[in-house]
């Protein structure tokens, strides 16, 4: 009886130690922390720091899944500390392998783990860590998850955890899938900011001003492209009287007939650059300001890193370039003359409303055009075959006979290859 | 020069459009063999040694011919010029240089002289002497005077020329006057007996007289070497000084310009005054065009409209005086490796094509011109002048690329003084609040410019200001130093110049870019960028960086790749290579970029050709028709209506094909020549 007492006692004792000593842990730091054995000396629950009784006590613990006991290469043994909820759901797994499983799915905390991983880690048969996941999954104690780095692999996480960012890919992903529709939007609209905030909106007085409007703001359809734009040139340098270099080649560029050269006087809004110096050119802090302000990613937050993620896409696609003025580094729009002055928004109400269907929206000018791809050659798909004498050579290309109108095209391209006004 | 198969089609095709086939024949052979003789150039093209050297004596006449007679050698071998060749290409627009330039006379003249080849002085009086005795019986019918006036103006480049009223060149006295001074601008020189020969056959003469006269005992040592290479440099400069030789001898009388000058205060320069001041030439002298210096201005008139394409009409306006006076001495667009190595070595700091002052731009600028447009307006205190009037005293060390414009920034950002910054964070958004600081800042830019820049001060003080013109120039000089093309570079107080190597390295640049933006989309224009200024990137970073998806981003790179614009290499992980396991690196080698994109462009040239002589063939019957004697001249009126319609068309699309060889050419011309 006696001895039964006294181990009822000792039990008793280690019970309060047990509380003591998880309580203490629990106020001395997060669940992350490891505690060695030696914090767990100098907490002072244990008597004499009796290293028997502290071995028995952090034993119940972990039988208890309160600690987690790791090994540290280089101090050694050291032990975490666990919710009370959280040791409750270990507890009340029916077997070993359940425990197992859903330990290593904690351990991998908020990246998740591959469920090859699991079985590889475990060494279990494959049917055994199925049957666990399922029994986890029914529970709602794990989550099955996706990976953007690797998309086809199964992966779970702890249901009370949200997938980290290096998992969902950060804001640019939905659901594991990135968000082209999203981030074209957001370009527009970034883009539309640092245009009207890095170029001056003026007007230009412009004799001919409608043909070279129309070939600056509105984008003729494709196969036009060429007449359009050189006209427009043409036209543009003629007309303010600057010189009469380039009237004559324009001419002689545009030798298809194309002639557009209406004088009329009007000013027309355009872009301006700003002079050398300017010191407002938007910078990335300002450009996220204007997002966070706008409200437009009211259930994503996008950081500084995130827009200057965007900001350098827009700068590698020629749309903007970096300026530096003193200390400030900038953004500024490129060939702001060649500026759409309708702001992007309106052209996509338009193209709601059926106007302008044929011109591709993207923000931005039109590129600029060499001879190279003016010419069918240029875009030719057989061109590395195309040699006199072979099946495909130039006094048998229909593309030139299209070119040189001597043919109609094909009804499919017909939209494409628009005859020149 | 040496010639890729496109290229050397080409300039078959070329010759053969403008000189006929069995010259072309002769320089395909020669292109394609070598340096041959006329026996074996009988037998490589079953002709006869007559007609052999019919042949050659056209490619002679024309410049598009090398030869060298070995001492003691019984026949003389000759040698395609390549370059010569492709010029031909460029003939419409070096008329239409001329003609903006020079007025629609000298055109006239630099036409005949295109025509003939090189001629001799005397020759060419005489064909004009006879085509004036033509045009005075017309004139006599006509009789009409005023007309001389409108001729007299087209020489200063004003007037549209004019609808073929008279001749164009009026006396041979007139004639003369062209001739000097397209001399003097370098766009006529001399032909020497080294004219004939290779760039090689020059240098090894030049180094055998060297070897013989200074170094008979051999060479030894670096110091020795280092001076045969001067002494070879100096030789070939004076063989290439020899052509100049005319321009030398009409600058001893004081130039045209120069003689003009005095003359502008008495009245309007025109044609008649100025002919008994410049002096006769020699007859007997031989005379031809000097593509060289055609390609500088014509280079310039490319970068006008480079700059025309990035900023504006009136800044490239302004670019286009700046490079017109900046270029006016110089002699090509690319330095010799050999002969002009020493000669920078001599004068560091004296370096490329020198400097342009502001009040020079300003004295050329046309008075019509409205400098106000094209510059945004700020307002003053928006604007740091210390950031605008940095004064870059060198050219950029070496090649301009992304990355390295932004390791540059972080190195010369100490050099700035801290009130710019402070200012700069004061007025983060607001654009209407107080300059507080920023007044002092303004007057601080003030420090080391001239009288110009005070007054831009004085008047920006109110808040409509009204800028003077020369502060207007100064602000699309300072725009075009800002630029990211760097078009000039700010290198003194008022000191323009053009570092043209990072310039057209820029522009050849944006060629590939437009050539990629049209055939792959903007999405692999970004992609090529990326990889241009980050270097080598794996396929798995690839992605974050574009914002791609990844299965369109990889068919966008193998489309690419196809193309020739980026290329992949392979980097197994270990010694078993595993593909699975292995890196790929993409990256964009833009050098093979370009010369695959030349390459290219002669095979689109030659195509628009062959299409061209597909169409000839196509309507061969029509085309004889209009060759006989009482057709020509008078085609609409002879011919039938649908043979009219179908010879209109044709014309039309010669001419279509004809503009998109010149337009290819802007392109070749850029990535090879400039």
């Amino acid at each position: 009886m006696a001895s039964g007492s006294t181990a009822d006692d000792a039990g008793a004792k280690l019970q309060i130690l047990k509380d003591a000593l998880y309580d203490e842990m629990r106020q001395h730091g997060s669940e992350a922390r490891p505690f060695s054995q030696k914090d767990l000396n100098d907490l002072n629950i244990i008597p004499n720091n009796d290293v028997n009784l502290l071995l028995s006590v952090v034993q119940r613990l972990c039988d208890d899944k309160l600690l987690v006991g790791i090994a540290n290469h280089h101090a050694g043994m050291a032990w975490r500390w666990r919710s009370r909820e959280e040791a409750k759901k270990y507890t009340s797994l029916p077997n070993d392998e359940a425990v197992m499983v859903y330990s290593i799915i904690d351990e991998a905390g908020a990246d998740g783990i591959w469920n090859r991983t699991i079985k590889n880690k475990l060494n279990m048969h494959e049917a055994v860590v199925k049957n666990c996941i399922k029994f986890l999954e029914t529970k709602g104690y794990i989550a099955s998850m996706k990976n953007v780095e690797h998309p086809n692999k199964k992966m779970y996480i702890k249901a009370t955890l949200r997938p980290s960012e290096r998992a969902t890919g950060g804001p640019w992903f939905t659901e594991g899938e990135l968000d082209t529709a999203f981030i074209s939007e957001l370009e527009g609209i970034v883009f539309e900011y640092i245009k009207t905030k890095s170029a001056y909106r003026g007007s230009q007085p412009h004799a001919g001003g409608a043909a070279s409007s129309a070939g600056a703001t509105k984008a003729p359809k494709k196969g036009a492209v060429t007449a359009g734009e050189t006209t427009a040139r043409g036209t543009k340098r003629s007309a303010t009287e600057i010189s009469n270099d380039d009237a004559p080649t324009a001419a002689t560029r545009t030798a298809n007939g194309s002639t557009t050269t209406t004088t009329t006087t009007k000013s027309r809004a355009v872009f301006l650059p700003m002079p050398a110096g300017y010191k407002h050119y938007p910078t990335v802090a300002e450009i996220a300001k204007f997002i966070h302000d706008t409200g437009i990613t009211n259930n994503t937050t996008l950081g500084e890193s995130d827009i200057q993620q965007l900001v350098d896409v827009l700068s590698y696609d020629g749309l903007i370039e970096r300026v530096r003025v003193g200390r400030r580094r900038g953004y500024r729009v490129a060939r702001a003359v060649k500026q759409d002055t309708v702001p992007f928004h309106k052209r996509q109400k338009e193209r709601e409303a059926g106007v302008g269907l044929d011109l591709p929206l993207v923000p931005g000018a039109e590129p600029l055009g060499s001879g190279l791809t003016e010419a069918p050659c240029g875009r030719c798909p057989v061109f590395e075959l195309c040699e006199e004498g072979g099946p495909v050579s130039p006094s048998n290309c229909v593309y030139f006979l299209q070119w040189l109108e001597l043919e109609e095209p094909p009804k499919a391209v017909a939209a494409n290859v628009a005859n020149p006004p | 020069m040496l010639v890729t198969k496109p290229a050397a089609e080409l300039c078959a095709l070329l010759i053969d459009e403008l000189h006929g086939e069995l010259p072309s024949r002769i320089f395909a052979i020669l292109l394609s063999k070598g340096r041959s003789t006329v026996p074996q150039l009988a037998q490589y093209t079953s002709m006869t040694p007559r007609q052999v050297r019919h042949g050659l004596a056209v490619l002679q006449q024309h410049n598009l011919l090398f030869y060298h007679t070995d001492p003691g050698a019984e026949f003389a071998s000759y040698e395609a010029n390549p370059d010569n060749a492709y010029n031909l290409v460029r003939t419409g627009k070096i008329l239409e240089m001329i003609d903006t330039s020079f007025g629609a006379p000298a055109k006239d003249v630099m036409q005949s002289l295109l025509l003939s080849g090189q001629t001799r002085v005397s020759d060419l009086v005489a064909a004009y002497k006879e085509k004036l005795g033509h045009g005075n019986q017309t004139e006599s019918a006509v009789g009409d005077d005023p007309d001389f006036g409108v001729e007299a103006n087209g020489v200063n480049g004003d007037s549209k020329p004019d609808k073929k009223a008279g001749p164009l060149v009026k006396s041979t006295a007139h004639l003369n006057t062209i001739i000097c001074r397209l001399v003097e601008a370098e766009l006529i020189d001399v032909v020497h007996a080294k004219t004939f020969e290779s760039s090689e056959d020059v240098l090894k003469t030049v180094e055998r007289e060297v070897m013989h006269k200074y170094f008979p005992t051999g060479v030894k040592g670096n110091k020795a070497k280092q001076e045969l290479q001067e002494r070879i440099a100096e030789g070939l400069r004076k063989v290439r000084g020899e052509s100049k030789s005319l321009k030398r001898k009409l600058e001893q009388n004081g130039s045209a310009a120069k003689r003009r000058k005095l003359l502008a205060g008495i009245g309007m320069a025109n044609g008649i005054q100025d002919e008994d001041m410049d002096p006769a030439l020699d007859p007997r002298q031989v005379i031809r065009i000097n593509y060289e210096k055609c390609l500088v201005d014509l280079r310039n008139r490319r970068l006008v409209q480079y700059a025309t394409d990035m900023i504006g009409e009136t800044t490239a306006y302004v670019y286009g005086v700046l490079l017109k006076l900046l270029t006016k001495d110089l002699p090509r667009c690319r330095a010799d490796p050999v002969m002009d190595a020493v000669a920078e070595k001599d004068e560091e700091d004296e370096k490329g094509p020198g400097s342009v002052t502001t009040e020079q731009i300003l004295d050329s600028l046309k008075t019509s011109v409205d400098l106000s447009l094209g510059i945004g307006k700020a307002e003053r205190r928006q604007v740091s002048s210390t950031a605008a009037e940095k004064i870059e005293l060198y050219p950029p060390k070496k090649r301009v690329l992304i990355e390295e414009a932004e390791v540059d920034g972080e190195a010369s950002a100490d050099e700035d003084e801290g009130d710019d910054e402070s200012s700069e964070e004061s007025d983060y958004d607001s654009d209407y609040k107080a300059p507080t600081t920023n007044g002092t800042n303004g007057i601080n830019g003030t420090n080391g410019t001239n009288g110009t820049k005070v007054k831009f001060d004085e008047s920006a003080a109110p808040k409509e200001r009204r800028m003077d013109r020369p502060t207007q120039l100064r602000q699309h000089l300072l725009m075009l130093a800002e630029s990211t093309q760097h078009f000039v570079r700010h290198c003194g107080p008022n000191e323009w110049t053009v570092d043209f190597v990072p310039v057209m390295k820029s522009l050849r640049e944006v060629e590939l870019d437009s050539v990629i933006e049209r055939t792959c989309g903007r999405q692999g224009l970004r992609l090529v960028r990326i990889l241009r200024a980050k270097g080598k990137l794996d396929e798995k970073a690839l992605p974050n960086v574009a914002l791609m998806r990844k299965p369109e981003l990889q068919q966008k790179m193998l489309e690419m790749q196809t193309a020739g614009f980026v290329s992949v290499q392979e980097v197994p992980r270990d010694l078993k290579a595993d593909v699975k396991k292995s890196f790929f690196l993409w990256f964009c080698d833009v050098d093979r970029s370009l010369s695959r994109l030349l390459d290219t462009g002669y095979v689109t040239m030659v195509h628009c050709l062959q299409v061209l002589e597909a169409l000839r063939r196509k309507e061969q019957d029509v085309l004889e028709t209009t060759k006989r004697t009482d057709v020509r001249g008078r085609e609409k009126d002879t011919m039938r209506k649908s043979y009219y319609e179908r010879y209109s068309r044709f014309l039309e699309c010669e001419r279509k094909l004809f503009a998109q060889v010149m337009r290819v050419d802007d392109l070749v011309s850029v990535l090879r020549d400039f």
